[in-house]
């Protein structure tokens, strides 16, 4: 048999119309869970994208609060000698606070305050490797040094995932719930629109239609609305990230978010193909489900 | 054409709507079923549309038996036997002629055969002007010639008619028992179930009279009730 696209496009688009209540809440429902699908991926993209660059970090700091001279000049020397290290510098008190004053140029409330001394001088130890870092903190420990004063990038790392790992895990449970309630409620849709035309469907099959013909048009119907409501969905959370690092920009500085984090191209693809499985696979799955029982 | 084997149909324990029931029909015949309310006319035109299977015995339409046709194979069967019912069963959201068409988009004709197809059958039937009205617009009479338009554009073989006049004053019903006529002069087999009296008596086909579920008369050109 031919399979004739036109027609059931049209037939589509006229049952979107005239059940035009129903397509309008399966679009909204597809809508809704791909977004916070989309949000999902965006955060997740970006704590990847900020622990990706922390880890880039080849510096390992030593903070050396009343410690004296010769003894910061010993570590120096030490330091120098380890083959994990490329260079060591040494940070006085008063170019630790020139350096935070120069981060919070715009709060002055920050520093109005501060006197030379109240932040340690430091040595920066800069690595050859940045996967070198663990190594090079572990010998500092040993060398007396405790894990309050050392600043490497496996602790931002533990510190950023344990701060985020909630929130992602949050974010996929509510991800999860919103793929379920909508798959629920958009088969339920399409359940009821079937229902409200069963005496239809009956007919159809009476004047000799196959199951596949009665289906084709309630699975492009799904396929339309999945792709709306995920088209939307998509273009919303590749707009909201747009904003988002652009704000963060001019706000978050010292965060280092990049817009590169988020593949906007594979965001958008995977965006409306879960939208149009979840409206092609509801609809085919209902109206299958109720061929089945005529 | 059609063949009824030992036939029986119960829906429940008390409920036996055919009993060892045994009819053939031929090829190019018109036959009347008639019978008293709930003797089982309509479970009769089901059993051959396939839409239930016979609790007992064999029926059988075109040589094969319907029992061995599977699921998948029901549309197949069905578009060789057009359907008429009382209650119309046109499809609400199309107009007459999409109504029609639609009986040809089912089987995959191409789109030029069903445009010069459907209007020379709204012709046959009387509706060029009504093409394009939506049932609801239209005459019950209308209506019921909308639905043989529908179940004869394929040509089929056989036509089945449940109580077509049922809803219809006499004068319309005239109208569409010609009409059944005509398409039986074409050569095709035409079964009308109906309570329609006068009808059977001015047609003078075969009518098979039913009682409880048993062929009870079976007479060419017949009438609906003994003839003293
Ligand atoms: N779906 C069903 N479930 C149970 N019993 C049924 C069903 N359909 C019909 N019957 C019973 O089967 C018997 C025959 O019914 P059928 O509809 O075939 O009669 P009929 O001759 O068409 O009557 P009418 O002239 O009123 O249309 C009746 O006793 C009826 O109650
Ligand atoms: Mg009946």
């Amino acid at each position: 048999m031919r399979f004739n696209l036109g027609f059931f496009l049209a037939e589509a688009f006229k049952n979107i119309r005239l059940n035009l209540l129903m397509s309008i809440t399966a679009v909204t429902t597809t809508f809704i869970c791909i977004l916070v699908l989309g949000v999902g991926l965006l955060v997740s993209s970006h704590v990847e994208g900020i622990i990706g660059s922390v880890r880039e970090d080849v510096s390992v700091e030593v903070f050396m609060p009343g410690r004296g001279e010769e003894e910061m000049a010993a570590l120096e020397e030490k330091a120098g000698s380890w083959e994990e290290v490329a260079s060591v510098d040494r940070v006085s008190e008063d170019e630790a606070l020139a350096s935070f004053k120069d981060t919070f140029e715009e709060q002055p409330d920050l520093y109005e305050n501060l006197d030379s001394g109240v932040l340690p001088a430091s040595l920066q130890i800069q690595l050859t490797d940045p996967d070198l870092a663990n190594s090079v903190a572990g010998k500092l420990k040993a060398e007396g040094y405790d894990e309050e004063n050392l600043s490497y990038p496996q602790q931002t790392i533990e510190r950023l995932n344990s701060v985020t790992s909630y929130m992602i895990w949050g974010l996929y449970a509510a991800t999860i719930l919103f793929l379920i309630a909508s798959v629920l409620l958009i088969s339920n849709a399409i359940r009821l629109s079937i229902f409200a035309r069963r005496k239809e469907i009956e007919v159809m099959k009476l004047v000799g239609a196959t199951d596949g013909f009665v289906r084709t048009p309630f699975v492009f119907e799904g396929l339309i609305q999945g792709l709306l409501g995920a088209g939307l969905a998509a273009l919303t959370v590749i707009w909201l990230n747009f904003l988002f690092v652009d704000w963060s920009r001019q706000e978050l500085t010292f965060v280092p978010i990049d817009g590169d984090a988020v593949n906007t191209a594979s965001v958008l693809v995977i965006l409306v193909v879960v939208g149009v499985a979840i409206g092609v696979g509801g609809s085919f799955l209902s109206v299958t489900r109720f061929l089945r029982k005529i | 054409m059609i063949r009824f084997s030992n036939v029986t149909k119960a829906y429940s324990k008390d409920t036996v709507a055919l009993e060892r029931l045994n009819l053939e029909i031929d090829q190019g015949e018109f036959v009347f079923l008639v019978g008293a309310s709930g003797s089982g006319k309509s479970t009769m035109v089901r059993l051959i549309l396939k839409e239930m299977e016979p609790s007992a015995g064999a029926i059988f339409v075109n040589g094969t038996k319907l029992s061995s046709v599977p699921r998948r194979r029901i549309p197949q069967l069905r578009r060789g036997i057009g359907c008429v019912f009382q209650d119309f069963k046109l499809l609400p959201n199309k107009t007459a002629a999409e109504n029609v068409a639609y009986a040809m988009e089912v089987t995959g004709q191409r789109r030029r055969v069903i445009k010069t197809k459907v209007p020379q059958i709204m012709d046959l039937v009387g509706l060029s002007s009504k093409m394009d009205k939506f049932p609801e617009m239209l005459s019950g009479g209308e209506q019921q010639r909308v639905s043989i338009a529908r179940a004869f554009v394929s040509q089929p073989p056989i036509l089945v008619a449940d109580e077509p006049t049922g809803n219809l004053d006499p004068n319309t019903s005239v109208g569409i028992m010609q009409l059944l006529h005509r398409i039986n002069r074409t050569g095709t087999t035409v079964v009308v179930a109906t309570h329609d009296r006068e009808m059977v008596d001015v047609m003078r086909k075969r009518v098979v009279a039913l009682d409880e579920g048993r062929i009870v008369r079976d007479k060419v050109k017949g009438a609906y009730a003994d003839e003293v």
